[in-house]
């Protein structure tokens, strides 16, 4: 061998196959990583971006002056003033908004659509990479984005004043589009002393902290009677007239379950049945039903689910299988027993029957727009799933609209406008029965639906009914 | 000189887009002085100054490479300006020795014979640098790798991985009948023992020096050239499973191997502890989008090492997803002419350099970008001319000496044989 290198020699031996193989891997391997680099950065990348244990959202939130939230007039109901050139977190409503906006604090953390919005009202999402350099260039404090709510502030205090310092709910959505209009929880707390008042709010018995709307969990009562006849008359298991016997009582289980008074209805169609809230009646009715479709159309309707919307809502608590088999269901037809629901999914419920049975998907947030007024974000209309007929919404329209005017719900009536609606009377261990009402109005040409809960209010029709007219009048003056 | 027109547009390119993105980083964060921007400016334009030189010297190769490393160099110039000012002064220091050595492995690659004749002390070199580090070595994040000499410091495995290059193509084709199939088994495996020899001390690098991106990528050298001087599936099956029973064994000892492995595995677990670099890098990534947040707009400091090992996630979240393919655009074009210039090589012991120099830079590109990217697991390896760092800048360009050597050498004897062919 002249030479180690075998200069001279050919390099045939070392197979040009070979490095083909060897140079194909690597160069695939190298351009497989801009593969893996469009997943972490442009399919996870949102996700990432907006992780709360992504020290970025820190930082930045000490350079932005945080966008303002404002209702559907561009009215303030959160923003950030400087006093002595110190950032500060105002809210002009004070306690009025408390909940759906909750609040911000440094020591406290956020709550409230501050907490679900923050990555918005700080501007990481929806700058182009020009306006953020620009503002760098100018050195001037970065601006976070401003959203426009889709509350109306008059419906708020209306419904706020109605239920007068009692605990309870009130949840106000534009029945065409599933817009929240109003959202009251009381008690409430004022959101610019939140860090003054903690110790004393936190102790509090009343739970003022709590968003009852969305986070309280209740039994329904009787409103959930709108629910049994929809799976029923769906399933084609009864009519309107499909005629039951109330003797003032049954017995189920050895248990014996009786109507609100004890007063016997006698012969009752399913109709007048609803309009007078007979329990008898409906066990019967839930017992031909069934448990299982009983569920199916508890679920459709979003009970014992996360209704998707901008803030995290309780999914109430939906009855096992095992809970409704048999003749368990009897509880679950009149809206007792296990069953659980927020007044926010009562409120879906109203207005998924204003909407002629299509369930609507609720918003909040109309616009996010930049500091300088241009739209970033709209909300995108979504007209929702049907989940009924058009019919049997009809059915149970017509049969709600009795309630108001002849039934257990006169009290929410409004001359010259039908109402359609249902009360609630839900019992409770250990006090007085919760006081519910769902409705929409006008019955006809529906724009505005209520679901109301007063905690241990009593009577549904006494209690919950004159706090939705109020609410519903005021609504329908404000929302064309 | 190819196509002088090509090149100078190539040139013009890539100092523009540098250049532009280095104004872009001080408009953005004004500390420095501007001189720091000329003296950038300054170094990028070394590389068409080099093509000159190297054209004035009689190039006849390839030398695309050129203006592609010339990229790499800026973007990581760009991104180390905005992490340390000062650091770029140094980084641009480096690069400019690195042009001046990458010129001297050229004249040195330019005779192929002389290179091959000194295996023995490459291999020697070698050893007293890897046995030097483990036992003075002193230790910089996690890894005792360093040798320390008073004004300067350099890494020992950085040189270890062209010395090792260029013993394993002058080894291979020395014993090349002995390691072809049909021979006695004896030989065979006398043969194979210095190989041999070579994975061992990849794994001892990893049990004692902590380096397991360098261990990692002696290994796959060997089994990659060892391939493509053998063609022997079975040797380079034996290595691979040798290697993963060695690092099965290591990752059940050694706490800091696990720690890696389970860092990949599942950053988020352990966020402020174990999974904090890798998870630090992808909120990076994904901070930067598609388009980035702008150059010094971002805040790619939050992550460990962004000048050195992890500069992709600075570059990822200052300059996006469109950054990163750059990066990734650049190194295909690199790797894939770095092999084109082993398959036009006709000689054994050139073809397996060129080969082995393309083979040490795409392992290192795929580890890093698959390391920062979450692929693999991340290990201290530097992103080749990329990353801040003295050690891999010089021994990257002397690579890209040998690959330039070979590619002239090869061109002018093909012109030899042309003009004897058709005289």
């Amino acid at each position: 061998m002249e030479s180690p290198t075998g200069r001279r020699r050919t390099a045939g031996w070392i197979v040009a196959a070979r490095i083909h193989r060897v140079a194909r891997g690597l160069v695939g391997l190298i351009a497989l990583q801009a593969l893996v680099a469009a997943y972490w950065q442009v399919w996870r990348g949102p996700h990432l971006a907006q992780d709360p244990r992504n020290p970025r959202l820190l930082l930045a939130e000490e350079r932005v002056h945080r966008g303002a939230i404002l209702d559907r007039y561009r009215a303030p109901l959160a923003q950030t003033q400087f006093t002595a050139g110190r950032p500060v977190r105002v809210y002009p409503a004070g306690p009025l908004f408390a909940h759906l906006v909750g609040y911000r604090n440094l020591r406290l953390g956020k709550t409230g659509l501050e907490a679900a919005l923050d990555p918005v009202l700080l501007g990481v999402k929806r700058r182009t990479p020009w306006e953020v350099f620009q503002e760098t260039l100018a050195r001037r404090l970065r601006r976070g984005l401003d959203v426009v709510l889709t509350v109306d502030p008059e419906v708020q205090r209306a419904a706020y004043r109605a239920l007068g310092g009692r605990a309870g709910a009130v949840v106000v959505l534009d029945s065409r589009d599933g817009a929240v209009l109003a959202m009251v929880s009381a008690p409430a707390f004022d959101p610019n002393a939140v860090e003054r008042t903690w110790e004393a709010l936190r102790k509090d018995a009343g739970s003022p902290l709590l968003n009852r709307a969305t986070h309280g969990r209740y039994p329904p009562g009787s409103t959930f009677k709108v629910v049994t006849m929809a799976a029923a008359l769906s399933r084609r298991i009864a009519t309107p007239k499909t005629t039951f016997f109330c003797p003032g009582f049954v017995a189920v289980r050895g248990q014996r379950i009786t109507d609100g008074e004890g007063r016997a209805h006698g012969p009752v169609t399913l109709e007048d049945a609803l309009v007078v809230s007979c329990n008898v009646a409906f066990v019967q009715l839930g017992l031909r039903t069934g448990g299982q479709t009983l569920r199916e159309f508890a679920a459709a309707f979003g009970i014992g689910t996360q209704l998707p919307f901008e803030l995290p809502t309780d999914p109430g608590h939906l009855p096992t299988p095992a809970e409704v088999a048999g003749d368990g269901v009897a509880q679950m037809a009149f809206g007792q027993g296990s069953l659980l629901v927020t007044p926010f999914q009562m409120a879906v419920v109203a207005a998924t029957i204003a909407r002629g049975g299509v369930l609507p998907k609720p918003y909040v947030v109309a616009e996010v727009q930049t500091p300088e007024g241009r739209v970033a974000e709209r909300h995108r209309p979504d007209a929702g799933e049907r989940i009924l007929a058009a019919e049997v919404a009809e059915i149970l329209r017509d049969t709600m609209v009795e309630v108001t005017s002849r039934g257990t719900g006169r009290a929410a009536a409004i001359p010259g406008v039908a109402v359609a609606g249902k009360t609630g009377t839900a019992t409770t261990p250990g006090g007085a029965p919760h006081a519910w009402f769902i409705g929409f109005a006008p019955a006809h040409t529906p724009r505005v639906a209520v679901a109301v809960l007063v905690e241990h209010g009593g009577s549904g029709g006494q209690t919950a009914a004159p706090i939705a007219r109020e609410v519903l009048v005021r609504a329908l003056q404000r929302i064309p | 000189m190819k196509n002088a027109r090509d090149m100078l547009v190539l040139y013009g390119l890539g100092l523009a887009v540098t250049l532009g993105g280095l104004v872009l980083v001080r408009a953005a964060r004004p500390d420095g002085t501007p001189w720091e921007l000329l003296l950038a400016g300054l170094v990028l334009l070394g590389f068409p100054l080099i093509h000159v030189v190297l054209n004035s010297f009689g190039f006849r190769g390839d030398g695309f490479a050129l203006p592609v490393v010339m990229g790499l160099s800026g973007l990581g110039l760009m991104e180390i300006f905005r992490l340390q000012p000062t650091g770029m002064v140094r980084q641009a220091g480096w690069i400019l020795l690195g042009l001046g050595v990458m010129l001297l492995t050229y004249r040195l690659a330019c005779d192929p014979d002389r290179l091959g004749r000194y295996r023995y002390l490459w291999a020697a070199g070698a050893t007293v640098l890897l046995g030097s580090a483990l036992l003075f070595g002193t230790e910089r994040g996690g890894a005792r790798q360093w040798i320390d000499l008073g004004a300067v410091s350099f890494q020992p495995s950085e040189a270890v991985k062209v010395l090792l290059v260029l013993f394993l193509a002058a080894y291979l084709c020395e014993h090349q009948p002995v390691l072809i199939p049909h021979l006695p088994h004896d030989v065979e495996l006398r043969a194979l023992a210095p190989l041999g020899a070579v994975l061992g001390l990849s794994l001892l690098m990893l049990v004692i020096q902590r380096d397991l991106g360098g261990a990692l990528l002696y290994f796959v050298i060997v089994l990659v050239m060892v391939y493509l001087g053998t063609g022997r599936a079975d040797y380079v099956a034996a290595g691979a499973v040798s290697f993963l029973v060695g690092g099965g064994i290591c990752y059940a000892l050694f706490p800091h191997v696990r720690v890696r492995l389970d860092a990949w595995l599942d950053p988020w677990r352990d966020l402020p502890g174990v999974g904090y670099q890798t998870a630090q890098a992808l909120f990076a990534l994904g901070s930067g989008g598609i388009v980035g947040t702008g150059l010094g707009l971002g805040h790619p400091d939050l992550v460990p090492a962004a000048h050195t090992d992890l500069i992709l996630a600075a570059i990822g979240e200052e300059l996006g997803y469109v950054g990163v393919l750059c990066v990734v655009v650049l190194y295909v074009l690199l790797i894939g002419w770095g092999f084109c210039v082993a398959l036009r090589a006709q000689a054994p012991f050139s073809r397996l350099v060129a080969a082995g120099a393309s083979t040490v830079l795409g392992v290192q590109v795929v580890l890093i970008l698959g390391g920062s990217l979450r692929f693999v697991p991340l290990t201290g390896i530097t992103l080749p001319f990329v990353s801040y760092g003295g050690s891999s800048i010089v021994s990257n360009f002397v690579l890209l000496g040998l690959l330039l050597g070979v590619s002239h050498r090869e061109e002018a004897d093909r012109g030899v044989d042309r003009g004897r062919a058709h005289p």
